[in-house]
């Protein structure tokens, strides 16, 4: 076996804790997001924080793949991976609040003068 | 070199990811509303999809790919449908 | 002596003519004498350089229209008179042309409007069904010409369908490519021709409007130029919603607002609608013409929402670095906070 050069392992050093760096940034914005998602009051609000899931913690999750597979035929798979889940997720997003708007769900509202009102609703406030 | 295999990196991400889209069935069985629970559940689609990819990486299975970029456009086309089905009941689509 | 007063929205439309002979017909049969207003709606573009080129077709339309008008008429009684209108102001979807309409013929005494079927102002897709609702609303009478359909899409040419079979044929094949081996015969192949069946059965689908081949590709680049600027909108939402979310209390503040973009309905609309979506903090609830119905969670993103960040992004992707440089939703008065009653 040929010995790899001390560039070589350096940039393997470096590539393996750009990898761990993505999916960990990744995995942390998914936790927000599944958070947002139980703590939120109502589904408009739990919408948004959805959203991060779809943007960021998919997108550092898939740009950690793409890192490992380097240039390959499969990184151009992953792209485009992200790329439909970019494109479809907003219009998901939008179909599912404004059929919860067409059903006469109503939305939580902080009304002005009382800021309070929303947070006093949610559930697990303050511990 | 590298304390860990990347192989188990990407094998310890997507058991976290499992997790994750575990405690997201809090929302889809609580609910309380239909929408709720959609929302619930395109999200855990969306963690599928990552979790594939991540498995692909892990296992070096490039195929896992082709499944979670159909898997991707399916969960797409059933949060689009479900919407549209709780506003029009029965309404053909 | 009964006058009747008509106004008639002209587009360059194949029905325009019969529309016309309609109007005049139609307007003697219920009164002796007949006002006739013809005129031409002119989105403001006057950065774009087709401006020039608007106008000059718009007087064209007029005059024809004009000389239409007293073929028909004959011997009757008819004044006519032209106007070419949205010249000082913006006009996107048809709750703008509905009210310029109402406002026309509020000044002049107007009893009807005369809708050609097929009426397609400016460079915006069919507005009828909109337009309809629109001056149902506003309570302006309308009727609309009863026009012979049969050459519907005649005026589209052979190159326009040939550019639209070309970029799907060409968008199909990449896409298939991607997924299959670009260096393997079989793939080359089968790829060919299944993106030959998708260019011929769903070129008409995928392209709704007539391409341009210099925009179109400019466009493109335009819009891979905006998603570097997107994602970095996003990272910055999802950094302040995440730090929202995480803090114990919990300081959000959902507000419903009403944000009225100056963006064409469509594919900017779209891409628009989306792009805040897709922004954690904003939500499109829903999206009528041009006007979004946003739901905010935090102050922040309420305020980046009404800075217009992203449509000018979205202009600038479909209308060039110059149209870009717009007033704010806020500047404009076009931003509101609604309470939940507007769902």
């Amino acid at each position: 076996m040929i010995e790899p050069t001390p560039l070589q392992v350096t940039l393997e050093t470096v590539r393996f804790w750009a990898i761990v760096a993505l999916l960990g940034l990744g995995v942390f914005f998914t936790l927000v997001s599944t958070i947002g998602v139980l703590r939120l009051p109502d589904i408009y609000a739990r919408a948004h924080t959805a959203s991060q899931t779809d943007t960021l913690g998919a997108g550092f999750a898939l740009a950690g793949v793409a890192l490992a597979f380097g240039w390959q035929h499969a990184a151009v798979y992953t792209v485009l991976l992200l790329f439909f889940v970019f494109i479809t997720n907003p219009t998901a997003a939008h179909a599912i609040a404004r059929s919860a708007a067409e059903t006469g769900v109503e939305p939580i509202l902080a009304e002005e003068g009382e800021p309070d009102d929303s947070t006093a609703e949610t559930e697990g406030e303050t511990r | 070199m590298t304390p860990v295999p990347l192989e188990d990196v990407f094998l310890a991400a997507a058991g976290l990811f499992v997790v994750l889209a575990i405690a997201m069935f809090y929302r889809a069985v609580v609910g309380p509303t239909t929408q709720d629970r959609l929302l619930a559940v395109n999200v855990l689609g969306t963690n599928t999809v990552v979790i594939l990819a991540l498995l692909a990486a892990g296992l070096d299975q490039r195929w896992f790919l082709d499944v979670a970029l159909i898997y991707a456009l399916l969960n797409f086309l059933m949060s689009v449908a479900i919407s549209k089905f709780t506003v029009e009941r029965g309404g053909v689509l | 002596m009964a006058v009747e007063r008509l106004l008639v929205p002209l587009s360059d439309t194949v029905t325009v003519r019969q529309t016309v002979g309609y109007a005049v017909q139609s307007g003697l049969e219920r009164a002796d004498s007949l006002e006739c207003h013809l005129v031409v709606a002119l989105p403001y573009d006057d950065d774009v350089p087709e401006s020039a080129r608007q106008h000059e077709d718009a007087d064209d339309l007029l005059s024809r229209a004009r000389n239409w008008v007293e073929e028909d008429a004959g011997e009757a009684d008819v004044t006519i008179e032209t106007a070419t209108l949205g010249t000082d102001e913006y006009l996107f979807g048809p709750r703008d042309y509905a009210e310029i309409f109402d406002a026309y013929a509020a000044e002049n005494d107007l009893d009807r409007v005369v809708l050609d079927p097929e009426y397609e102002p400016g460079v915006t897709a069919r507005i009828l069904q909109p337009l309809e609702r629109e001056l149902d609303r506003i309570g302006l009478a309308y009727d609309e010409a009863p026009v012979e359909r049969s050459t519907r899409r005649g005026r589209l040419t052979g190159s326009e369908d040939f550019d639209r079979l070309f970029a799907t044929f060409m968008i199909s094949y990449g896409f298939y490519l991607v997924l299959g081996d670009p260096t393997y015969w079989f793939d080359l192949v089968t790829g060919a021709a299944v993106a030959g069946i998708v260019a011929i059965s769903l070129a008409r689908v995928t392209f709704s409007v007539p391409l341009d081949r210099v925009q179109s590709p400019i466009r493109v680049v335009r819009f891979a130029l905006y998603i570097p600027y997107l994602l970095w909108e996003i990272v910055k939402a999802n950094i302040a919603v995440s730090a929202v979310i995480l803090r114990p209390s919990m300081p959000i503040e959902p507000t419903l607002t009403q944000v009225d973009s100056r963006v064409r309905s469509g594919l900017p609309l779209t891409a628009l609608a989306n792009s805040i979506t897709l922004t954690p903090g904003t939500l499109t609830v829903r999206a009528t013409d041009q006007r979004l119905l946003v739901h905010t969670l935090i102050p922040a993103a309420r305020e980046d929402l009404f800075d217009g960040g992203l449509e000018r992004g979205i202009r600038f992707v479909f209308y060039g670095r110059e149209s870009a440089a717009i007033p704010s939703p806020r500047e404009r008065d076009d931003a509101e906070i609604v309470g939940g009653d507007e769902l």
